[in-house]
Formats: C-alpha cells, sequence, structure tokens
C-alpha cells in the first residue's frame, strides 16, 4: 500500500500535477507512511527523474517548472512533519540576475534544476543590486551565491559581487558561482568566482562538489 | 504602424498576469495545443522542407498565438493585446523595406521569398561577439569590410571594458563603451576604403536606453541609415525599457529591427513550437515596434548553439513562413558551437546558411563559438558565412535539403562537445587582421567540400 501511494506521489511530481502532489502527500501522511518516505521516496525520486528527462531533452521548460512547482507544494504539506535535522540538505543557493540586467531564463533552469537535486533555493530575481546578494546570503545562510549575466555590459556586475565580499570581508564565508551568456571560465577565474558551468545541469553537478568539497 | 503610445496604453491597461503564469499556463500550453491544431510536425529526416502548406501552417498558428496569448510587457505584468483583424491589418500594411547605409555603399534591403534569386542581403562581421580591446575591435571590423567585398552592412564586435576598466550598465562606462563602438566603427570601415557602410547592430555595446540614446547623437557618427535593433524578449515579451527605444526611434525616422532569440527547449518547447513562435516574435516586431526588418537567433536551450539538426529545420521552417506571408525583410543569425580556426565552424555556417537562405530569408554572420567567449573571432568565419549565403540564392529548397544533410553529419556529434578553436591574437596578425596560413588552409578546403555538394560560389 504504502508504495503504491509513494509511486503515485512520484508520478504526479514527474507529470508537475501542482494539485495532486499535495493531496498525495497528505493521503500518504494519513496512512501513516513516514513523511522521510514521502521525501525521499516520493518527492525527491520524482524530481530526480524530471531533472534526468530534462538533461536528455525528453521534457523541456515548461514540465520542468510545472514539476518544480508541484514538488514545492508537496513539501509545504510534508515539511511541517519532518524535523529539520532529518531534512536532507544539499545546500542552500541564492540566486538571481546582476544589477542592469532583466534576462532570467537561465537563472530560471539553474533554479530548478536545484530544486530538482534538493537544494533550497532562494531566487531574488533580475536587476539585483550587488548587497543583495550578500543580504539574502546572510539571511538564508546559505552556502553559493549564484551570479547570472547575460549581456557583455552586465557581466562586471558579477565582478561587484565577488568584491563586494572581498571588502567587506565576507569572501570565505560563501561559495560564489557564476554563468550566464558571455560567461566563461577565464573570466570566472579573471574575477576570483568559485565556480562556473555552460549549462545549468552541469552547474548543479558543480554547486555539488563546491559544497562537498568545502571550498569556504 | 500602431502608435507607440497605443503600445504603451495598451502595457499600461491591458489584463493583468504574473509573469510565470503567463510562461507556463498561458504561453507555453497555447503554442503545445496551437502545433497540434494545425499539424505542424518536425521531420527529421528532412532539414530543408519544400512544403508551403507547412510554412503557411506555421503562420496561422503564429497569428493565433499572439491574438490568444498577446505580448506579455514585464515592467506592468500585463498583455498587451491584439485582434486578429488588426495584425491582419498590420502585417498587409508594414514597411517593406529598409535604405540602409550612405553614398557608394547605400543599398535598398528587400524581403525575399523561398528558393528566390534575389541575392540575400548580408550583414557581415561579429556578430556583437565581445573582444577584449580596442585594436582588436579595429582589426576586425577594417577586416570584415577588406576581406568581404559582398558585405551590405557590418556587425560590431561589443567592448568588454574601458582602458581597462569592466563596463557596467546603466554607468558611465557603458556609455563611454557605447560611444567608442560607433567611432571606432566608423573610422575602422574608413580605413578600409568603405566609409558608406552601414553599421546594422548600431551600438552593440548598449544594453540600456541611456547608452543607447548617448551613443545615438550625431557627433559621434551614427547615421539614420545604419541599423537600428529593439529586443523581443523570450518568449513574446517585451518592457518599457524597450518600449522607450521604440518611442525615440520611430521619432528619429530610423530603420527599426525587431530582434529575438527563441529558444529551443524553453517555453516554446520542440522544434515546432519554437518555429511558431520565432514566426509570432516576427509578427510582434512589425505590431510593437514598427520594424522595417526582423533578426531571428534561436538557441538550442542544452548547447547555447543553432546547428543541431531541429534548428536548421527550425531556422528553413521560420524563414518559410515569413517569407511567403509577410513583407517585412526576415534576417536570420546563428551561433556555432565550433570556434575559429576549426572546420566545423564552417560547415555550421555553411548547413545553416544554406536551410535559411534558400528558405527566403537574408543572413547576418553569427556569433562564433556560441558567442561566449571574448576574442573568438577572425574575418574567416563571416567571409566564408558570406559567401555561402550568396551561393544559395536560387537554390530549390529539395537540393538545398539533400546538401545540408550531406553537410551536417561532419559536425552534428561534436556540438555537445564543439573545439573551442582560437582567438584573434593566436591566429590573424595583430598589425594587420590578416589571418593566418592555417585559418585560410581550412576555408580553402571546407569551401571546396562545399562546392562539391554542389554550390556555386561567387568567386
Amino acid at each position: 500500500m504504502m508504495g503504491k501511494e509513494i509511486e503515485a506521489l512520484k508520478q504526479a511530481v514527474v507529470n508537475g500535477d501542482e494539485v495532486a502532489v499535495p493531496y498525495l502527500a497528505r493521503k500518504a501522511l494519513d496512512a501513516g507512511v513516514s513523511p522521510i518516505d514521502i521525501l525521499e521516496k516520493g518527492i525527491s525520486e520524482g524530481a530526480q527523474i524530471v531533472g534526468e528527462q530534462f538533461e536528455k531533452m525528453e521534457i523541456f521548460l515548461t514540465e520542468l517548472m510545472l514539476s518544480g512547482e508541484a514538488m514545492m507544494a508537496g513539501l509545504e504539506v510534508v515539511l511541517p512533519h519532518v524535523k529539520a535535522e532529518d531534512v536532507p540538505q544539499r545546500g542552500k543557493v541564492v540566486v538571481g540576475t546582476v544589477r542592469g540586467d532583466i534576462h532570467e531564463i537561465g537563472k530560471n533552469i539553474f533554479k530548478s534544476l536545484l530544486i530538482a537535486n534538493g537544494f533550497e533555493v532562494s531566487d531574488i530575481g533580475v536587476d539585483v543590486p550587488t548587497s543583495k546578494f550578500v543580504a539574502e546570503a546572510e539571511k538564508i545562510k546559505a552556502d553559493i551565491i549564484a551570479v547570472s549575466a547575460l549581456m557583455t555590459s552586465t557581466l562586471g556586475g558579477q565582478k561587484d559581487v565577488i568584491d563586494f565580499l572581498e571588502q567587506t570581508g565576507d569572501r570565505a564565508k560563501y561559495i560564489v558561482m557564476v554563468g550566464g551568456g558571455p560567461t566563461n571560465q577565464e573570466w570566472a577565474d579573471e574575477i576570483g568566482a568559485d565556480g562556473f558551468a555552460e549549462t545549468a545541469p552541469e552547474a548543479v553537478r558543480v554547486a555539488a562538489k563546491l559544497i562537498e568539497e568545502g571550498r569556504r | 504602424m500602431i502608435p507607440i503610445i497605443e503600445i504603451t496604453n495598451r502595457a499600461l491597461d491591458g489584463k493583468p498576469i504574473l509573469e510565470k503564469d503567463y510562461d507556463i499556463r498561458v504561453f507555453s500550453p497555447r503554442v503545445k495545443e496551437l502545433t497540434k491544431e494545425h499539424g505542424i510536425v518536425y521531420d527529421s529526416e528532412t532539414l530543408v522542407p519544400s512544403d508551403d502548406g507547412l510554412a503557411d501552417s506555421i503562420f496561422k498558428a503564429a497569428i493565433d498565438l499572439i491574438c490568444d496569448v498577446g505580448v506579455y510587457c514585464k515592467d506592468t505584468e500585463r498583455i498587451i493585446a491584439f485582434d486578429e483583424k488588426e495584425v491582419r491589418t498590420e502585417i498587409k500594411t508594414s514597411f517593406d523595406h529598409a535604405v540602409l547605409g550612405e553614398g557608394l555603399e547605400q543599398r535598398t534591403l528587400l524581403p525575399r521569398k523561398p528558393e528566390s534569386e534575389e541575392l540575400p542581403w548580408i550583414f557581415a562581421g561579429a556578430g556583437g561577439v565581445t573582444v577584449s580591446d580596442e585594436s582588436i575591435f579595429m582589426r576586425l571590423v577594417e577586416s570584415y569590410a577588406r576581406m568581404i567585398p559582398i558585405a551590405n552592412a557590418i556587425t560590431t564586435p561589443c567592448l568588454l571594458s574601458v582602458d581597462g576598466a569592466t563596463i557596467r550598465a546603466k554607468s558611465p562606462l557603458e556609455i563611454e563603451g557605447s560611444i567608442r563602438t560607433v567611432k571606432l566603427g566608423r573610422e575602422a570601415l574608413r580605413r578600409a576604403g568603405r566609409p558608406g557602410l552601414p553599421i546594422m547592430n548600431a551600438i552593440g555595446t548598449a544594453e540600456s536606453a541611456i547608452a543607447l540614446a548617448s551613443g545615438l547623437h550625431p557627433d559621434f557618427g551614427l547615421r539614420k541609415t545604419d541599423g537600428y535593433m529593439i529586443a523581443e524578449l523570450a518568449e513574446l515579451k517585451t518592457d518599457l525599457d524597450l518600449l522607450n527605444r521604440a518611442a525615440l526611434l520611430q521619432s528619429l525616422n530610423v530603420p527599426i529591427a525587431g530582434i529575438y532569440g527563441p529558444i529551443y527547449g524553453g517555453f516554446a518547447g520542440g522544434a515546432e513550437g519554437t518555429a511558431v513562435t520565432s514566426t509570432a516574435f516576427h509578427i510582434q516586431g512589425i505590431l510593437t515596434y514598427g520594424a522595417s526588418w526582423t533578426l531571428c537567433f534561436p538557441i538550442h536551450i542544452k548547447y547555447t548553439s543553432s546547428s543541431s539538426p531541429e534548428l536548421i529545420w527550425l531556422a528553413s521552417a521560420y524563414a518559410q513562413a515569413v517569407s511567403r506571408n509577410t513583407k517585412v525583410p526576415a534576417l536570420y543569425y546563428n551561433y556555432t558551437a565550433a570556434g575559429p580556426c576549426t572546420e566545423m565552424v564552417l560547415q555550421e555556417f555553411a548547413a545553416e546558411f544554406i536551410a535559411a537562405v534558400s528558405s527566403g530569408a537574408s543572413i547576418e554572420t553569427g556569433g562564433v563559438a556560441k558567442g561566449k567567449y571574448f576574442d573568438y573571432l577572425t574575418p574567416i568565419e563571416p567571409m566564408f558565412a558570406s559567401e555561402v549565403a550568396y551561393a544559395a540564392a536560387g537554390l530549390k529548397r529539395s537540393d538545398a535539403d539533400e546538401i545540408v544533410k550531406k553537410i551536417v553529419p561532419n559536425f552534428v556529434d561534436k556540438v555537445p562537445d564543439p573545439p573551442r578553436g582560437k582567438r584573434f591574437q593566436d591566429c590573424c596578425d595583430p598589425m594587420t587582421g590578416k589571418p593566418s596560413e592555417e585559418c585560410f588552409e581550412i576555408y580553402n578546403r571546407v569551401k571546396s567540400e562545399v562546392a562539391d555538394l554542389g554550390m556555386e560560389f561567387l568567386y
């Protein structure tokens, strides 16, 4: 019985069904299924499948985002029943696009894949002032600050975030990743970023690796 | 043309909706429905389709799309709505040409049709890719003008920095960078002996409206016969800053381009949905900005390039849809996966431009190595791309399809992990901009291979 309900929940996450996921999560809780099992074997495994499907281009961005929303709706039901220390936590990430830049699709893909892979994400949007990246990281006790820029003329905003951290003495507290259209490894090295990836799926792997390596 | 004030009023008073809901609950499902309703299907066996019915179905679906979901204004979080009668009227009464360039270089950019023998407009150069210093900028632009005699217009690089300081948007660095882009570009064209060539990505370095406005001052060398681009945001969006540009440029009476980069694998879905969306973007440019030409640069969400088979089909299907059904000239721009001084980059250009030009588009030579790496530019790539585009004029779509399908297998497996190639300073003479012998050898080899497939080069 438990397996059936978990399987239905997992499938609902894969289908991006924002109504069915919280309903099935609640149903599983009522049936006495362990909240950790609901999280790990239902919601997380479903999200994992969606991430893999997106990477293989079997599904597209809309399906990825709908699954992300469904997953979040499920988490709202389950998390109150789980002790904080029991929640599997891969890391906390602040994502945003630099000041002067309003492009966000790349950032949104990265965010959706982070969520699908079990990261906690705070998306602070586009055209973000430098200090807001740092303030948000402080607020959620982030592991990573991920700074996106799509235009050549806005790349400098990535450097500004790192310079700001250097000058306030907070650089060692956070892993800084950069990404977006004209960003590349040389640029990341030049400005002193800790991580860069060409694609969102690769960026998720880099994020996980950097956290694991404890580069602080 | 719909007055910009009317567009603005609709942006201010239209139906409110959150952007995310527009993306995934309005736009995306409607695209999916329309591709089914109109029977639009991507055929991996035919990269350059010859089916006029398919092109017209894509166009009808695009009209339905823009009438059903409108254009989203990000700042006001409202939908700019259009009805079908208005859309069809605007398409029928749109601009049908743009006069660009001065003196001996003045030409008229005209619409083309699939299989047309009319030569494509050659908008050649850097495609706005970034260079690290002004001397490389100068050498490249000068070389484009000298080495590409069939170029009708030049696309300059963007500057990364000003006097060593990395440019920041909306700062004096951006304004200075924008002014320098114009002045350097104009001076490089003068040195090449082609001072009348238009710069069609006027002020490539300007991201903000204030930088655009600064660079526009006649003291800095821009002319009314240069090209002025206004971005349309993915997918089917705009914002007040972009509408501000339209307000300014329409009042200046200059040729405006609506430019857009639909994302394969994004909210539009696969090849079919992205073809419909690209076509709707062309119409959006006419409706919201009063565009007299448009530029489409689709991109693969995973590879961030445009030479995958699905996108080659998309380039062809889109070009046929807009060139058969509107009279606004449509240009196509590509992102190669590979970088300079490689065979692959030239093969990618050949496949994409043979598909696009035989399908009715003109071209802007695109971003090399995904437009991602500073200084990964030489004059060879746009030179080759321009020559291929000329050779593709008059080609039957069925013949283009056969040729493209013979080129694609040479590189398709390398798209996920392409060779980055060489930087300008590693394969060109820094004093003259002349590419190395190695670059020319690769160019001659690939050109010969493409000629052997049946392409007749002008020279």
